[in-house]
């Protein structure tokens, strides 16, 4: 209870004029289209569930009682700027790309999946089997579909129809909510991955919002030894501290990069061989090329500016690796595994609970930086986590 | 005669010259510790394992032809047989000492000939008519023969030598202890056996230094005895890099400061001269590369292989480290690597650059198929060039701001070749590449450092690609990082190499790799100022400057 009361601040969404406000809900009883909000666009009556015959001939239909859950920076980032670098809101959208739901309805083709199953949502689906998605690394190609990602549409919705091979079974002890928490673990396990974290390995986060911690509760699930996080506010770090942090560090805008990294290697007692930067914030990219060791790691998950100016020769002569991510690719069964063994415990990340009728006021949280997850709960039969 | 001597004797002298020695009074004792080695042929194994000891490494033993026994028979004297005469080398160099001395004595046609009177016949003169000479010239010592007859020139330049004290070659029975020193007058400095090191030792070793910034002077070193680990070199070819000449003009790169003066030079290969005590690998007369960076502790860099990052590391031409831009220059010999046969030793020095571009190509991930983007196409590209098509990339896209160079880069095997211009816009020139490629590169290997260029790179790149950063620019870049980022196109920066001699040296001695055609200019090593100034002005591709003062070839 007292996680809810924690304030945090996040780091892209901050203020600006809303433009293009798109909400479409689908909506299936009467009394639900009362509670609709005025911005709300042309709202499809439908008395079952509506199929788009765009989707892939595997598809799976799902039910309405969907958990959702809301991603910081990108779905309210759409909702306040209608864009994300090149991804454009033209069209109506629907919003949401963290679920996990139950299965009503199952394509013909579809066999490793039946009606009643519980299932996480992975929202990226790759249109076709193109160089990247043969060689496993389907995140990068081009034309994949994803929820939430203009034009395609998200599954904030009731009923949503799905890829079934990207639907993962959950099993009987992990939650809905764990399992709609995939989505944004999946970002934690990508990123330690790409920095090649293992049993050992000491790790710099910069950075302690959902990424941040994601990024925390996974590099200690992979081994790391030490973990230094570091943030603007002392009360994130906290719930860092409590997520399994070894370092906490409260820096502040205008310290001096390389007087941080010092600190850092003072507090960890070396250098550490992998930093994460969940920041996007140029002093603090900077800061984690100072601070790593030679020979290492800096993963940049937080996005910035297109252009940023970092100390790149420092990074070259000591042959520190800087390596982008986008997005994941094959994490979900590594999170389910590490969910249902009980190695990660996401459950505290959860902080707000709304149902899908109320889902501005939802938004209107996060957009306030309140809390750290936002969840909405699609299922008005069945709000439990 | 020779009471209270011993004598070891190979199995090739005549048994008849062993029971001379023995009525003389002489005894037989194991070469390791008799005062004289009689031999009469270089190549039997039993005088072969001699020359392949340390010992005579070290100067300590030295081999006689067994026809100074024979000749101190004839005369009924010791006295006045010149034993320095007789010194038998090894079979490895006894051409190079024919070249200088002309026929060994024991190779003269027929010890009674007179040999006749011509400043220019090149013929042996017996042995008394040497010795007389020799008497009446130097030593008053008592002889044994006739002094009447007149001084016949003898064969080859034996008389020539540079050194002014030199002495005529008589050696005293009574002061026969370990007498290499007092055969330097018959092996001039130009025979790099060991039986002349005294006679280096004497001489210069004229090296290369950097005082301050913009002060080059040559002078004279002394020349380094090599620890037990360590082996000396004779230096035959040493590179110019870019970078001496930057510490030439600015005195400094980054944090490494010329504080003192220091030798430069480390793209280089010699022969070895002299091996240390616990050198097992190398011996006298190998010819070897240098890798100029030497670890000096065992750390976490070295443990995990990648000790270039090893912030000790000894490294040529580094401030405060020397380098080897000298004659004679002592080096780890575990850093030294022999060269075969068919890899000159120009080559040999070409592994310096040619190991950045093996240590980037790595760092990238070339391999078969890959297709590459290399912007520069100075030095550093061009080798960066070689190894990735010996990888086996399929394409290879370079580019430069001088179509000069593209054209050499063409030679040497890139498949496209685009010129730039200052001020093209990074994006456009990404798009040009990709353009040319049918796709876009997998892998860009960026050799400039011009932060423009870094941009082009990294737009030009494909996703889930890499950028290798080669060339070194300004401390802070402006960069598209997260174009990059969202790409996953990861950014990698090299320093220096690891691991890469052995691999280059495979490369060149199988021809898969060609780096002849770099060389552009060669001075000897005493215009080395001259040779600086060539590179400073960015001409040709690689200046070589020869060390040896003996041996100017490739």
């Amino acid at each position: 209870a007292s996680v809810i009361q924690r304030l945090f601040v996040f780091g892209l969404c901050l203020s600006a004029s809303s433009s293009a406000f798109c909400l479409q809900l689908s909506v299936f009883s009467s009394s639900w289209r009362r509670k609709i909000s005025p911005w709300c666009c042309t709202p499809k009556e439908t008395s079952g569930w509506k199929i788009d015959p765009s989707r892939s001939q595997d598809l799976m239909r799902f039910c309405c009682r969907c958990t959702l859950l809301e991603s910081v920076g990108q779905t309210v980032h759409y909702w306040q700027h209608g864009r994300i670098a090149d991804f454009v809101v033209t069209k109506p959208m629907v919003l949401g790309h963290e679920a996990s739901g139950r299965v009503v309805k199952v394509g013909s083709a579809v066999k490793h999946l039946k009606v009643g199953d519980r299932v996480a949502i992975e929202p990226g689906v790759p249109r076709e089997m193109d160089e990247f998605f043969k060689n496993g690394r389907y995140n990068l190609s081009p034309t994949i579909f994803f929820c939430a990602t203009p034009p395609d549409n998200g599954n904030l919705c009731r009923y949503y129809t799905h890829s079934a091979n990207f639907c993962y079974k959950l099993p009987d002890n992990v939650t809905f909510e764990e399992g709609a928490l995939i989505e944004p673990l999946s970002v934690g396990i990508h990123a330690c991955r790409r920095a090649g974290v293992t049993l050992g390995s000491t790790v710099l986060i910069c950075g302690a919002g959902p990424i941040g911690l994601v990024c925390l509760l996974v590099a200690k699930a992979m081994g790391a030894s030490k973990v230094v996080i570091t943030d603007l506010s002392s009360e994130r770090l906290t719930m860092a501290k409590e997520l399994g942090a070894d370092f906490q560090l409260t820096v502040k805008r205008g310290d001096v990069p390389q007087q941080l990294a010092k600190t850092v290697e003072d507090m960890l007692g070396t250098q550490p061989q992998i930093t994460i930067e969940c920041t996007g914030v140029e002093s603090s990219i900077q800061t984690g090329i100072y601070a790593t060791h030679a020979g290492g790691v800096v993963v940049l998950v937080g996005l910035g500016n297109e252009m940023a100016t970092i100390p790149l020769i420092n990074a070259a002569v000591r042959e520190v690796d800087i390596r982008g991510v986008f997005r994941y690719c094959n994490t979900w069964p590594m999170a389910i595994a590490m969910l249902a063994s009980g190695k990660v415990n996401v459950k505290p990340l959860v902080t707000h609970r709304f149902p899908l009728e109320q889902a501005v006021q939802a938004f209107e949280t996060t957009r306030q930086g309140l809390g750290i997850k936002v969840m909405l709960k699609c299922d008005q039969n069945d709000q439990k986590p | 005669m020779f009471r209270s001597k011993s004598a070891w004797f190979s199995g090739s002298v005549s048994q008849a010259c062993q029971n001379f020695w023995i009525s003389e009074g002489g005894i037989i004792a194991c070469w390791r510790k008799a005062d004289y080695l009689f031999s009469e042929d270089a190549t039997c194994p039993d005088t072969l394992r001699i020359f392949e000891s340390k010992d005579y490494l070290w100067n300590r033993v030295v081999v006689f032809h067994c026809l100074f026994l024979s000749t101190c028979e004839k005369r009924q004297s010791v006295k006045s047989v010149s034993i320095g005469h007789y010194v038998l080398p090894p079979a490895s160099v006894q051409d190079e000492v024919r070249n200088v001395v002309g026929r060994f004595i024991w190779e003269c046609e027929d010890e009674q000939s007179v040999a006749q009177a011509s400043p220019e016949s090149f013929r042996c003169q017996t042995e008394d008519e040497r010795s007389e000479g020799e008497i009446s010239r130097k030593y008053s010592k008592p002889s044994d023969t006739n002094s009447s007859e007149s001084k016949e020139p003898l064969c080859g330049p034996l008389w020539d030598y540079p050194t002014s004290n030199m002495l005529t070659g008589y050696i005293s029975m009574d002061n026969l202890q370990k007498y290499s020193g007092d055969l330097r007058d018959f092996h001039p400095s130009s025979l790099s056996s060991a039986l002349c090191l005294q006679l280096i030792m004497a001489q210069e070793n004229l090296s290369v230094v950097l005082h301050s910034k913009g002060d080059l002077r040559l002078e004279n070193r002394p020349v380094p005895e090599p620890g037990p680990n360590e082996v000396l070199l004779q230096m035959h070819s040493v590179g110019i890099c870019g970078s001496d000449v930057h510490y030439w003009q600015h005195g400094r790169i980054a944090d490494f400061v010329v504080t003192k003066p220091m030798v430069l030079g480390h793209e280089a290969s010699g022969r070895v001269v002299k091996v240390g005590s616990a050198v097992k690998h190398l011996k006298v007369g190998d010819r070897v590369a240098i890798e100029p960076g030497v670890p000096r502790e065992m750390d976490e860099f070295f443990k995990n292989g990648r000790y270039n990052l090893s912030p000790t590391i000894f490294f040529c031409a580094t401030p405060p480290d020397n380098g080897n831009l000298c004659r004679y220059y002592t080096h780890s010999a575990n850093f030294c690597y022999k060269l075969p046969d068919n890899v000159t030793f120009e080559e040999g020095a070409l592994i310096e650059p040619l190991s950045v571009g093996i240590h980037a190509c790595r760092r990238a991930g070339v391999t078969l198929g890959s297709t590459v983007l290399i912007c520069g196409a100075g030095p550093i590209g061009l080798v960066c060039l070689l190894v990735a098509k010996a990888m086996g990339a399929s394409k290879v896209v370079i580019t430069d701001l001088s179509s000069e160079r593209l054209t050499m880069a063409k030679e040497l095997g890139a498949d496209f070749q685009l010129t730039v211009k200052r001020g093209d816009v990074p994006q456009q020139l990404a798009k040009t590449v990709e353009d040319m490629l049918g796709t876009q590169p997998q892998i860009t290997i960026e050799c400039t450092g011009v932060e423009s260029s870094i941009q082009t790179g990294i737009y030009a790149t494909h996703a889930g690609g890499v950028v290798v950063l080669v060339g070194l620019g300004n401390e802070m870049a402006t960069i598209p990082l997260i174009n990059a980022a969202v790409r996953e196109v990861d950014i990698r920066g090299v320093f220096r190499y690891c691991n890469t001699w052995p691999m280059a040296i495979a490369m060149l001695a199988s021809g898969k790799v060609n780096v002849k055609p770099l060389v552009t200019h060669r001075f000897p090593l005493e215009q080395a100022v001259q040779a600086f100034e060539t590179t400073r002005q960015g001409l040709g591709i690689k200046v070589m400057l020869k060390c040896d003062q003996n041996d100017q070839k490739p």
